[in-house]
């Protein structure tokens, strides 16, 4: 049937005294899109920084198509397939988004006029082209999530983490980021993404995996997740449930 | 990027031509020796620029490669017996190796933190020089004189020229410029890129300190006298980085028309001015300050590349939406 492309196999992951994913696991299969959500302060993000190399597990493993990442540096994980998007966006500010692209693109293509060239395309798939020479610092908030995404893309991998590229957009921009994550699917491309937006969240994701304080309480589709009684109560509180 | 405009290589090449004929036209030694001592600035100044502008880590020790360089070359002519052309290439190497080792500990450190350790550093090797027997202590060295104007114009030019061409070629045409350039505008973004910053901050101190080193060992056979203040002093560092800010940061063209515009008023200034030396070093401080913050792109950046970034002061509010949530 499906290939596992990412096993996520009890990870914990302390900050001194604060454990901050709690024994967490799950995979992903190729083709997927996995959502991962949870109230505020759930673990979501520190769980995507150590699966993108950022922190290394305190316990537990990652393993990706087969091989053990756990504490292998982010610029090794883009190099065998992962390329991941910021929720606090990191433009290159003092360049142009062309160039954003561009440096991307080195990992793939290591002449500067090939990078040039397949930056240029991922531009036109993400809609920032006619951007292309203006300073990343100039972007609208749009703008930069949209780079952060092209960056990522820019690296060709086989999975992508998506991390709140929805969150801040207006409705207009948020659909056409949501049509963008699915023609990417569409390509063939495994993604795992946090997002708040449950609207956004519900629709595209095939599975999710709910976070809570560190701890994982809850996987599944959509609609068996938002059954879920102990979902509803780390949302809506103990009356709800 | 792009050439600032058509003119630009014309331009360029009626220079070089001009620099390549002016020994024979040119017959005043104190002329051609300002003309040598302006061209070697170029080239610290560039070289410099490599880490300071291109990699964002303000290394105000730069000096102290130019020193080691010089010293080198001295030692190995002197003490070694080697020829100058033997002795040239270790002064770039001992450079080289110097901020291999010494980029371990510093290129960890970041902004103001980074410029005290290497300051620091470079005063150790200053006070080191100054302790130890063989190079002279305070006394510095002596080498035997080569008394040759037109030959040292040649060799700076080619040097210079030849160090401006390969880092044009690595800065402005490979990709590693635009790699330094990442490393510099966000390290922690640029590793989710595939690129590994240590290494890179790596390669571009090196880059940095060999042309300085060689730049040094020509200084030390040229001026055929070298002491720990002159060569390992504050003032090389100094005056490398007002050349930058004031020419332009992150850029090659910058730092030459900065480290020619301040050398000529170096030159005038110690010229007419020479009792007031402490004058020329507040010059500098106020350059440096009014440079910062009147012309950030410094000159060439103001006067022909694109403007900064444009001030998108309008949404202040949706970066702060975004900011706050760090570490979920």
């Amino acid at each position: 049937m499906s290939e596992t492309i990412l096993t996520v196999d009890s990870v914990t992951k302390c900050f001194g005294g604060l454990t901050a994913v709690d024994d967490v696991s799950f995979t992903v299969q190729k083709g997927e899109i996995v959502g991962l959500i949870g109230p505020n302060g759930a673990g979501k993000t520190t769980l995507f920084n150590v699966i993108s190399g950022y922190y290394s597990p305190t316990k537990g493993s990652v393993v990706f198509q087969g091989n053990d990442i756990s504490g292998k540096p982010p610029y090794h994980l883009a190099g065998v397939g992962i390329g991941r998007t910021f929720q606090v966006v990191k433009p290159f500010a003092g360049l142009t988004v062309l160039e954003n692209v561009v440096i991307a693109s080195f990992l793939k293509h290591p002449k500067r006029t090939d990078a040039e060239r397949h930056a240029w395309q991922v531009l036109e798939t993400t809609g920032l082209a006619d951007r292309a020479h203006v300073s990343a610092a100039g972007l609208t908030l749009a703008g930069r999530k949209r780079l952060e995404i092209s960056k990522a893309l820019a690296l060709e991998p086989a999975f992508l983490l998506l991390d709140e590229v929805v969150a801040g957009l207006n409705p207009t921009e948020a659909d056409r980021t949501v049509e963008l994550i699915m023609k990417l699917k569409g390509q063939g491309l495994t993604i795992l993404i946090v997002e708040h937006i449950m609207r956004v969240i519900m629709n595209i994701s095939d599975r999710l995996v709910v976070l809570n304080f560190g701890r994982k309480i809850a996987e599944g589709t959509p609609a068996e997740v938002c059954g879920d009684a102990q979902v509803i109560q780390a949302y809506l509180g103990e009356a709800a449930a | 990027m792009k050439t600032t405009n058509s003119r630009g290589p014309a331009i360029l090449g009626i220079l070089v031509a001009a620099l390549l004929i002016l020994p024979l036209v040119v017959h005043d030694t104190f002329v051609l020796r300002v003309l040598t001592e302006g061209i070697m600035w170029i080239g610290l100044a560039i070289a410099f620029d490599v880490i300071a502008g291109y990699t964002g880590y303000l290394n105000f020790g730069h000096g102290a490669f130019f020193g080691i360089g010089a010293y080198t070359i001295a030692i190995l002519m002197m003490q070694a017996n080697l020829p100058f052309w033997a002795a040239l290439p270790a002064g770039g190497l001992a450079a080289g190796v110097v901020a291999l080792i010494a980029g371990i500990p510093t290129l960890r450190l970041k902004g103001a933190y980074f410029a005290i350790a290497t300051w620091a550093l470079s005063r150790a090797i200053q006070q080191l020089a100054l302790n130890v027997e063989f190079t002279g202590g305070p006394d510095g060295m002596r080498l035997n004189a080569f008394l040759n104007p037109q030959f040292f114009y040649y060799l700076m030019l080619i040097t210079v020229g030849l160090t401006f061409l390969i880092l044009w070629y690595l800065l402005e045409r490979a990709p590693f410029g635009l790699k330094l350039k990442a490393i510099r505008e966000d390290e922690e973004g640029a590793k989710a890129l595939g690129l590994n910053p240590t290494k890179l901050k790596m390669q571009a101190f090196i880059l940095s300190a060999l042309p300085t080193g060689i730049l040094g060992g020509i200084y030390a056979y040229w001026i055929t006298f070298i002491d720990p203040s002159s060569t390992l002093g504050d003032l090389v560092s100094d005056q490398a980085v007002v050349m930058v800010v004031f020419g332009g940061m992150g850029t090659l063209f910058g730092p030459a028309l900065g480290a020619l515009l301040i050398f000529a008023f170096k030159t005038i200034f110690w010229a007419y001015l020479s009792d007031f030396q402490l004058l020329y070093l507040i010059i500098l401080g106020a350059l440096i300050a009014v440079s910062v913050i009147f012309i950030p792109n410094g000159l060439w950046g103001t006067l022909f590349k694109r403007k900064a970034a444009p001030p998108r002061r309008e949404e202040p509010a949706l970066t702060a939406v975004v900011a706050p949530e760090e570490g979920n």
